[in-house]
């Protein structure tokens, strides 16, 4: 709450200090116009980094892709007489396909390994640059300077540069009010969750860095006919830092953040040296006056201001949430909500689950366990702390793979294969501590869950189509209902952060069932609910079952189970002890071994 | 390919030599990297930095004030372990701040980050103080004459060359003897493997995590002023020279294993000179080497040649 009325100063600050950057950058550029393309490809720099860095990339590579296409557009320009404005996309373009190359490869495992490999790979474009003096003249590029076009492009050039970056700016906006943009959010906070949600996390992330190369291959371009000489020098690493510096101190979570943090960045060195100059006669001469501004904004800004300056503007979530719920009301009565509509019949069980062992090194979490599912039924899985449960759960889903046996979903073997399709098949979950994405509004949290059964393409919602508009204001409707059916329909405008730890679990109940899931696993529902909201939560889940849906609870509330389910599987130490009706397994002398002494 | 270079024993011996003292170095620099990986899961891309200021700092000590080898030596590993722990308290304890077990799983991006600024600082900082001329040795520190082993079809081994391959090879075996046999390098055996159970039984992380930063830093020293001898050749670039390399010798050896950065870091010598020696146009491919290997073994076998399986899919 504190932190909210401190919000109108916050922002009051951010805006202050957004007016000083643009009032300084516009000096620049009113005293030497050159400054003004300088200025422009930077904040185009600053957005290549931020495709990368929003999506939770630390990639090092813009400056290496800023110089293929600068040396590729010249390269392409001058030795191959292609017209100026051809050569700026078509070098993007080469940028794109070695992106992907390098992103196939890197981008499926862990996040350290995209920046070790981007930062080898910055070096070796430079050095290949030094390398290939027939193509690129060298470390100074002596060959291509001469008859470059780059008197028409002083005069055009900053123009067409703000043209591009003004559309750049315009797509960030409009994927962030996509399903995409949304999606991209909820990779940020938690890759693991979003997976779950049906989101192709690789596939996402290749698209992010596939921009950032395309973007950063542009203003290489336009640097080449800008500056009209290479240097290799140019590209060093150095420079990689000055980029990652403006989508850092201008914040990776929102598109307008680069540009602040490019525009400070470019400014303050020059500002410096010319106001602070005349008095102190070494900075006139510092060159590495830039390079250490970059470092300290990077450190100061990643430990004091982790979301830059974009952060202090961010409004309260509430705000997010009014527009789609005030839209929501004429979409309602075409929107076919999740609740109405049954899964298909399916014939034989949902899930068949054979000898299904995980082993962690010598602890076997897990072994031989069988299980059958059938739609329309809701299943317990009880027992004591550690005895594998939520470690089922995570196999079901999968978000880790078993050391042996079968899991069966719809007739088909899944063991192994990604979570993400595993969602979009019709399996979703909620998570033991909730993982709500906390910077979003529990609206945007829902419609996240909605994200894979959203038709609209990214293209569409570029063009803001009609398409894409009726799809978004119904699926915010459909959130809003299922926000409603769990009694959290007020909340919806709320910042998923400010929740409490019931109503936290029943969003990410909503979130789940968003997904369209033919089976809902359950991991610990109740936990932090009272009696009154885990009787309730009992009478929803029973509603489910109604309604076709089949159930996997973890629970430790044993009134909620025995109320609740058709069958009850009980596990100790990773092997299933007893298994039967509510009745039958508490009458289980192997299950109130298990229990004895234990919290229920 | 030159094939009377094949039938030369000698040229062969030479390569091997040259290789192996290349590789040690690499091998000592990549073993504090990968120390550190190790125990916090991050990447300390400062190191280079911290590698190029020792060099600085014992070619101070032994070129200015005339010391000889093992004062610079102790120089280069106290600034190192110095450098690195003021690392540790500046750009990535503030970082932690749920307190020492904290941020395990959350952030990774954020204490790269804040290193590469660091290392942008240190490096900048580095060329507006000593300027981008070639620092060297006096010959007084230095002899340049080569040994020539005549009786070995002429081998020649500089002075350095063995200095630098029995500094390596004592400090790879005192690091071994240290992670292994010491209490403290149980307890980075133990913080490495789980930050949050060595907190329950009462392992002070944080501790833990200095003498780390000491350790690696210490190791990145005595890289630096080793390759500062093998070269001699001191600029505030020099570390942008041999981070790659440490990069491409770490993902060899498979991430946070020491063991495997000894290995990585021969094997890159031994090919790098191989390659130079063998290959026609060699020479300019060398700075590619590091990154081919690199990415090759990213798309081969990202857990390293000896690794644990940490590189899973993300």
């Amino acid at each position: 709450m504190r932190a909210n009325r401190a919000r109108p100063r916050v922002a009051a600050a951010a805006w202050i200090a957004a007016a000083l950057v643009i009032s300084a950058d516009l000096y620049l550029c009113i005293r030497d116009p050159r400054d003004s393309g300088r200025l422009l490809i930077n904040a185009m720099l600053g957005l290549s980094a931020f495709a990368t860095l929003h999506a939770r990339l630390l990639s090092l590579a813009s400056a290496g892709f800023a110089a293929i296409g600068a040396y590729a557009s010249a390269i392409l320009a001058v030795k191959l007489g292609l017209p100026v404005y051809l050569s700026i996309p078509a070098a993007a373009l080469i940028c794109g396909a070695v992106a992907l190359v390098i992103g196939l490869v890197v981008l499926r495992l862990k996040d350290v390994y995209l920046a070790i490999c981007t930062l080898g790979f910055g070096e070796i474009v430079r050095v290949a640059i030094i390398l290939l003096p027939g193509l690129t003249g060298g470390p100074t590029g002596a060959n291509l300077s001469t008859g470059f076009p780059y008197e028409a492009m002083r005069r055009a050039g900053p123009a067409s540069i703000a043209i591009v970056l003004a559309l750049l700016c315009y797509l960030f906006w409009a994927t962030s009010k996509s399903k995409a943009g949304r999606a991209l959010r909820a990779i940020r906070e938690n890759p693991e969750v979003a997976q779950t949600m049906g989101i192709d996390v690789v596939a996402a992330k290749n698209m992010a860095f596939l921009a950032s190369a395309l973007i950063a291959g542009l203003a290489g371009a336009f640097y080449a006919h800008t500056v009209g000489s290479l240097d290799a020098g140019d590209f060093k690493f150095g420079r990689a830092v000055d980029i990652l510096g403006y989508a850092v101190l201008g914040g990776s979570g929102a598109w307008f953040g680069p540009l602040l943090g490019a525009g400070l960045l470019t400014a303050l060195p020059i500002l410096i040296r010319d106001g602070l100059g005349s008095s102190f006669g070494f900075l006139k001469d510092f060159a590495q006056l830039p390079n250490i501004l970059s470092g300290l904004a990077l450190m100061i800004a990643i430990i004091f201001a982790p979301g830059g300056l974009a952060a202090l503007f961010s409004r309260p979530a509430s705000r997010e949430g009014e527009r789609p719920a005030a839209g929501a009301g004429n979409a309602q009565s075409r929107s076919s909500g999740t609740l109405d509509t049954a899964p298909n019949a399916v014939h034989g069980p949902l899930l068949r689950i054979s000898r299904l062992s995980r082993s962690f090194g010598g602890l076997k979490a897990l072994s031989e366990v069988d299980l059958e599912i059938e739609q329309g039924k809701i299943y317990g899985l009880i027992g004591p702390n550690g005895a594998g449960k939520t470690t089922l759960i995570n196999l079901l889903s999968g978000l880790d793979a078993p050391s042996s046996g079968k899991i069966e979903w719809l007739g088909r073997e899944i063991q192994g294969r990604s979570a993400w399709r595993i969602a979009r098949s019709g399996l979703a979950r909620s998570y033991q501590h909730a993982q709500l994405f906390g910077e979003m509004s529990v609206l945007e949290n829902v419609a996240v869950g909605l994200h894979a059964r959203l038709r609209s393409s990214l293209v569409g919602a570029w063009l803001r189509l009609p398409s894409f508009r009726r799809e978004e204001a119904e699926a915010m409707a459909e959130a809003l209902e299922l926000l409603g059916a769990l009694g959290l329909a007020e909340l919806a405008g709320e910042s998923a952060e400010a929740l409490s730890y019931g109503d936290r679990r029943r969003v990410e109940i909503a979130r789940a069932l968003a997904t369209g899931p033919r089976l809902l696993l359950l991991d610990e529902p109740a936990a932090g609910m009272n009696e009154v909201e885990t009787a309730a939560l009992g009478r929803f889940i029973l509603g489910l079952k109604e309604r076709g849906l089949a159930i996997l609870i973890v629970e430790h509330h044993m009134d909620l189970i025995m109320g609740v389910c058709d069958e009850i599987l009980v596990l100790d130490f990773g092997r299933a002890i007893a298994r039967g009706s509510p009745a039958e397994v508490s009458r289980e002398r192997a299950v109130l071994d298990a229990y004895l002494g234990s919290d229920s | 390919m030159d094939l009377s270079l094949l039938a030369d024993p000698g040229f062969l011996l030479q390569n091997l030599v040259d290789g192996l003292s290349r590789g040690a170095l690499y091998g000592v620099y990549a073993m504090g990297f990968t120390l550190i990986f190790g125990v916090l899961d991050i990447l300390n891309l400062a190191h280079a930095a911290t590698f190029m200021w020792c060099a600085f700092a014992g070619w101070l000590v032994m070129a200015r004030s005339g010391l000889s080898l093992p004062f610079g030596l102790a120089a280069a590993m106290l600034s190192g372990g110095a450098i690195a722990v003021a690392l540790e308290f500046l750009a990535f304890r503030p970082l932690r701040r749920e307190g020492p077990a904290g941020g395990a799983a959350a952030d990774k991006l954020s204490p790269m980050i804040s290193s590469i600024g660091a290392s942008i600082i240190m490096v900048s900082v580095a060329e507006a103080c000593f300027g981008v001329e070639t620092r060297r040795f006096p010959d007084t520190v230095l002899d340049p004459k080569p040994f020539i082993i005549k009786a070995a079809w002429g081998l020649r081994i500089s002075r350095a060359q063995i200095l630098i391959l029995a500094a390596s090879v004592i400090l790879m075996a005192l690091l071994g003897l240290f992670i292994r046999r010491t209490r403290a390098g149980t307890a980075i055996r133990a913080v490495a493997a789980s930050r949050k159970a060595s907190l329950l039984l009462g392992i002070d992380v944080n501790s833990i995590i200095v003498l780390t930063f000491l350790v690696g830093g210490a190791l990145a020293g005595a890289a630096g002023i080793l390759v500062a001898l093998l070269t001699n050749n001191i600029v505030p670039g020099m570390g942008s020279q041999i981070e790659l390399r440490g990069l491409a010798v770490v993902i060899l050896g498979g991430m946070g294993n020491v063991e495997g950065a000894v290995l990585g870091g021969f094997l890159l010598g031994l090919v790098e000179t191989f390659t130079i020696a063998y290959l026609p146009g060699g020479s300019d491919l060398k700075d590619a080497i590091a990154f081919l290997i690199l990415f090759l073994m990213l798309l081969a076998k990202p857990d390293g040649l000896m690794g644990r399986g940490k590189a899973e899919r993300a």
